[in-house]
């Protein structure tokens, strides 16, 4: 009897639409991946006049990224980990990228769903309105931003076994970006600290995503951005896939 | 009801499983040393050894979970080392803690596991698989929701649902009760005479015993012996080790097993 071996794309779609099911049914947890932003484009609203639509959204949606990719990604992989899933799926002649890419790619609809609704609140409630331009690029600034959060995510699952610990890690850093970023942007923590977290994760990928919003504003810092979240997404990604084991046992 | 092997001949004796001098090691540990042992289509091949002999590691070999150091692995003519894809398509697993998406039924789980091995099922077909292992209710059911034999019968149904030439089954009957184990035993049992071969490990000397055609005793690493359990006791009855480790006068396979590995107790 021959050898049935599935094409890439007919594996990677049935993982796909079951990684997309678990998702939904995990609604829940994704709802409120995409509340706080929504949160934050409302009770902000008062400093749009002062700092600008772009300041608030970029806030916004640098929020929902790094929850999107430390939080939901991270946590949803060492908990399939611990359980095993993985080891059951490595059996299966699906290779290891088409597991991890159907996983990537959940997230990337996770990151289009939540850009959508902060344009979508930002323009109704906040009345930010955009440029076609400002759309689409913020769109594709938001997926780069996404993709730093992701790689990070990654890497703290290739150096974390156990997923309490990971669960733990992630929020630390999630709050840690959140509270540090946002203080240190309105200067509360001192010069040192600002310039600091102008090149962190949380500062570069806010950066990208205030200018991609609002392309005229594209500056040689912002282009210094831009490369330190390709360095940052690529180190983590390194550093993650390497140390990452598919196995807690 | 007296459960006895049957006198199954495979009817090919081509082996779908050949290891040849296999040998993993992880850091300085040496799990599996030069361990060679085939297994034929129709034909369940017990694995046998205690805890750390190196039976896990030996089968994640198999499985393609672990990279052995050296030796070769041939699953249907398939290397498993060079031919990863074609060998794991040949091959259906049912892992010791298998666990499959929370967040799936039963039916989503065996329409995926279906899709990944290249196999199409229509709603009905998957219901007709469920009502032969008689869950013909647990379609719409979270795995988490079935008991442990349900369980097993779902994962054994995963694992050959696309008719693989080799069965590679990991304590297969741990934690289920004597029903649900027999039941287990006879499923295991018509997988070889559909002439799928089957490579069980198990710690369960009835199990051995009973279900499977030929035994390897692995300790340390290393196969010890290869044989059917009928000859193991008769060519091993008469060992001093074997003697002392027999209860009430009769010899076992188990008092063979302890005679061959030893007393002491594994951790």
């Amino acid at each position: 009897m021959p050898t049935i071996i599935p094409s890439t794309a007919t594996v990677f779609s049935t993982l796909l639409r079951a990684d997309l099911t678990t998702q939904w049914r995990n609604r829940r947890a994704s709802v409120l991946v995409v509340l706080i932003p929504v949160v934050i484009l409302v009770a902000w609203k008062g400093l749009i006049e002062h700092f600008g639509g772009a300041f608030v959204l970029a806030n916004s949606m640098t929020i929902g990224l790094n929850a999107i990719g430390l939080m939901g990604y991270s946590n949803s992989i060492a908990r399939d980990r611990e359980k095993g899933i993985f080891q059951r799926l490595r059996v299966a002649p699906a290779s290891n990228w088409s597991i991890m890419a159907s996983r990537l790619t959940v997230q990337l609809v996770m990151i289009t769903v939540l850009t959508t609704f902060v344009f979508i609140i930002g323009y109704q409630y906040d009345h930010i309105v955009l440029s076609a331009g400002g759309y689409a690029f913020g769109f594709a600034m938001a997926i780069l931003g996404g993709a730093v959060y992701l790689s990070l995510g990654q890497m703290i699952v290739g150096l974390i076994k156990n997923p309490e610990s990971v669960n733990a890690t992630t929020r630390l850093v999630y709050f840690a970006f959140i509270m540090v970023g946002m203080y240190a942007e309105f200067g509360t923590l001192g010069d040192t600290i600002k310039q600091i977290v102008k090149y962190s994760p949380y500062g570069v990928v806010k950066r990208i995503v205030a200018a991609g919003v609002e392309p005229a504003t594209w500056t040689r810092e912002t282009s210094y951005a831009l490369l330190a979240t390709f360095v940052y997404t690529i180190v983590f990604t390194l550093l993650g896939v390497r140390w990452f084991k598919w196995s807690t046992r | 009801m007296n459960h006895q092997p049957t006198n199954h001949v495979p009817t090919d004796e081509a082996a779908v499983l050949e290891v040849n001098s296999l040998n993993v090691q992880y850091a300085s540990f040496h799990a599996v040393r030069d361990v060679s042992f085939a297994v034929k289509a129709g034909e369940i091949f017990g694995l046998l050894g205690p805890n750390g002999a190196g039976k896990t590691s030996t089968l994640s070999a198999v499985e393609g979970l672990i990279k052995p150091k050296s030796g070769t692995i041939t699953v249907a003519g398939y290397s498993a080392l060079d031919q990863p894809l074609h060998a794991r398509a040949n091959m259906g697993v049912q892992l010791q803690a298998t666990s499959f998406q929370p967040e799936l039924t039963v039916a989503e789980i065996i329409k995926l596991y279906a899709g990944i091995y290249g196999v199409s099922l229509t709603k009905d077909r998957i219901n007709t698989i469920l009502s032969e292992v008689r869950l013909q209710d647990a379609a719409n059911k979270w795995f988490g929701q079935l008991s442990g034999g349900q369980q097993q019968r779902v994962s054994l149904v995963i694992a050959t649902i696309h008719e693989p030439s080799l069965v590679l089954l990991d304590e297969p009957t741990t934690g289920l009760d004597p029903q649900s184990r027999r039941q287990l035993w006879e499923r295991i049992e018509a997988m070889r005479e559909k002439d799928h071969g089957i490579l069980l490990t198990t710690h369960s000397m009835e199990e051995a015993e009973s279900v499977c055609d030929r035994i390897a005793i692995i300790d340390h690493g290393q196969i010890i012996t290869i044989d059917t359990p009928q000859s193991l006791i008769d060519n091993n009855r008469d060992r001093p080790e074997v003697v002392r480790a027999s209860r009430k006068g009769r010899v076992t396979l188990e008092d063979v097993f302890i005679g061959l590995t030893g007393t002491e107790v594994r951790s």
